[in-house]
């Protein structure tokens, strides 16, 4: 389609008034350098543009702290927040709150470092992390809370079942099982991910998030 | 001469233009989005909107927690500040202000406040005429996102803890 608009420009009468036969015209030229132009800015937006969503996007809110499968960022919800951490929490944790309030732990992989499944079972074990209050949510690869036959969507200090020794073990997967149960939805082959919020976070925790013990997230199988 | 180092450096010097205005903008179109979105619902700017708990049908707000009740009013205090007034429950809760570029800039819980409720003025700047004896804060921008955040521990607390954040208000002076 190029060739054939700059053959155009280059035949009939346009073409006796080229200084320069035989390498186009003015407004062959003029169509040519715009065609470049369009081109360039097309590339650049879909490049440039692409890049930043694909970063920003494909990390969820992210963070350089890291706590097994789980990770934070000090700065979440925070004017000193860098422009990446700030369109991450945008995207994935709009409203977030900074961390003296509470701290927003993700986690997206088992502890083996394997992408979280829907159609894989896992159990989530651990013991009350320091805070006021915790709660631990599970969403979609969409950033929303996943569509079940129990409307159950998450488990909090206050309602998740402990064993004798006041710690807890939720299972997520997506056959109902015995105790707590997080379903992980219908769709085998989608991702999820995990939110563990700490609310009103004890002083120590705030200062070195790194050093809280968060639970584990083990695979148990994968039957679908 | 040949010219296509020039339109290859051009191409890479504009890609990395828009990706840096992607990042910066970013975060002020999706909070555009979640005011717009608040006010379409309250009908007005300043207006608080209760909606339910957060479930698989919910698609105003991303990752929202099921285990609390939201309420929200998209600010907008370029013209007149605006009074935010709400009982404080015997349960987790805070009021929280965010910025047009998303910033948490203030926050304040039920155990910071040392009374049942809590009137708050929200202003663009310190010298706005504004209500005596009534804690200003002055906001980074002229239009952003209040939400009150009560926690229900159990449902047998969801009706009485509904009913008060249904009072959580927001109103220009």
């Amino acid at each position: 389609m190029v060739q054939v608009l700059i053959r155009a420009g280059v035949s009939g009468p346009v073409r006796r008034s080229n200084p320069e036969p035989g390498r186009g015209s003015n407004g062959g030229k003029s169509l040519k350098l715009a065609l470049k132009l369009v081109a360039v800015v097309v590339v650049a937006l879909i490049v440039g543009a692409g890049s930043a969503l694909l970063f920003v996007r494909g990390s969820g809110l992210g963070g350089t702290i890291s706590v097994g499968p789980w990770q934070t960022s000090l700065v979440i919800g925070s004017a000193e927040a860098d422009p990446y951490t700030r369109a991450r929490v945008a995207v994935a944790g709009l409203l977030a709150l900074n961390r003296s309030e509470t701290i927003y732990f993700t986690a997206a992989h088992d502890d083996a470092g394997d992408a979280l499944r829907s159609g894989c079972v896992y159990k989530v074990a651990g013991t009350d992390p320091p805070a006021r209050w915790w709660s631990m949510t599970l969403y979609g690869a969409d950033h929303y809370l996943v569509a079940n036959s129990e409307n159950r969507y998450s488990y909090g200090g206050a309602t998740v079942a402990r064993e004798a020794d006041e710690s807890f073990i939720i299972t997520v997967g997506p056959q109902e099982t015995e105790g707590n149960w997080i379903p992980a939805g219908s769709q085998t082959d989608d991702t999820f991910s995990l939110t563990l919020r700490l609310y009103n976070p004890e002083p120590a925790a705030v200062s070195n998030p790194s050093g809280i013990a968060l639970p584990h997230i083990v695979k148990e199988a994968c039957p679908s | 001469m040949k010219t296509w180092p020039m339109w290859v450096a051009g191409t890479i010097a504009l890609a990395a233009a828009f990706h840096i205005l992607t990042v910066f903008g970013l975060p002020y179109g999706i909070m555009d989005r979640a005011m717009a979105g608040i006010v379409a619902e309250a009908g007005d700017v300043n207006k608080p909107v209760y909606p339910e708990s957060a479930t698989a049908a919910s698609r105003g707000i991303v990752r929202p927690s099921p285990d609390l009740l939201y309420t929200a009013c998209a600010y907008d205090v370029s013209e007149r500040p605006v009074k935010l007034t709400s009982p404080v429950p015997d349960t987790y809760w805070s009021l929280s202000t965010f910025a047009s570029n998303t910033d948490n800039f203030f926050v304040v819980n039920d155990r910071q406040v040392k009374t049942d409720r809590i009137e708050i003025i929200l202003a663009a700047s310190e010298n706005a005429a504004t209500e005596e004896g009534i804690p200003v804060i002055v906001t980074p921008s002229s239009k952003g996102i209040v939400l009150f955040r009560s926690l229900v521990p159990s449902e047998d607390l969801r009706a009485e803890i509904d009913a008060k954040r249904r009072q959580s208000n927001c109103k220009p002076l």
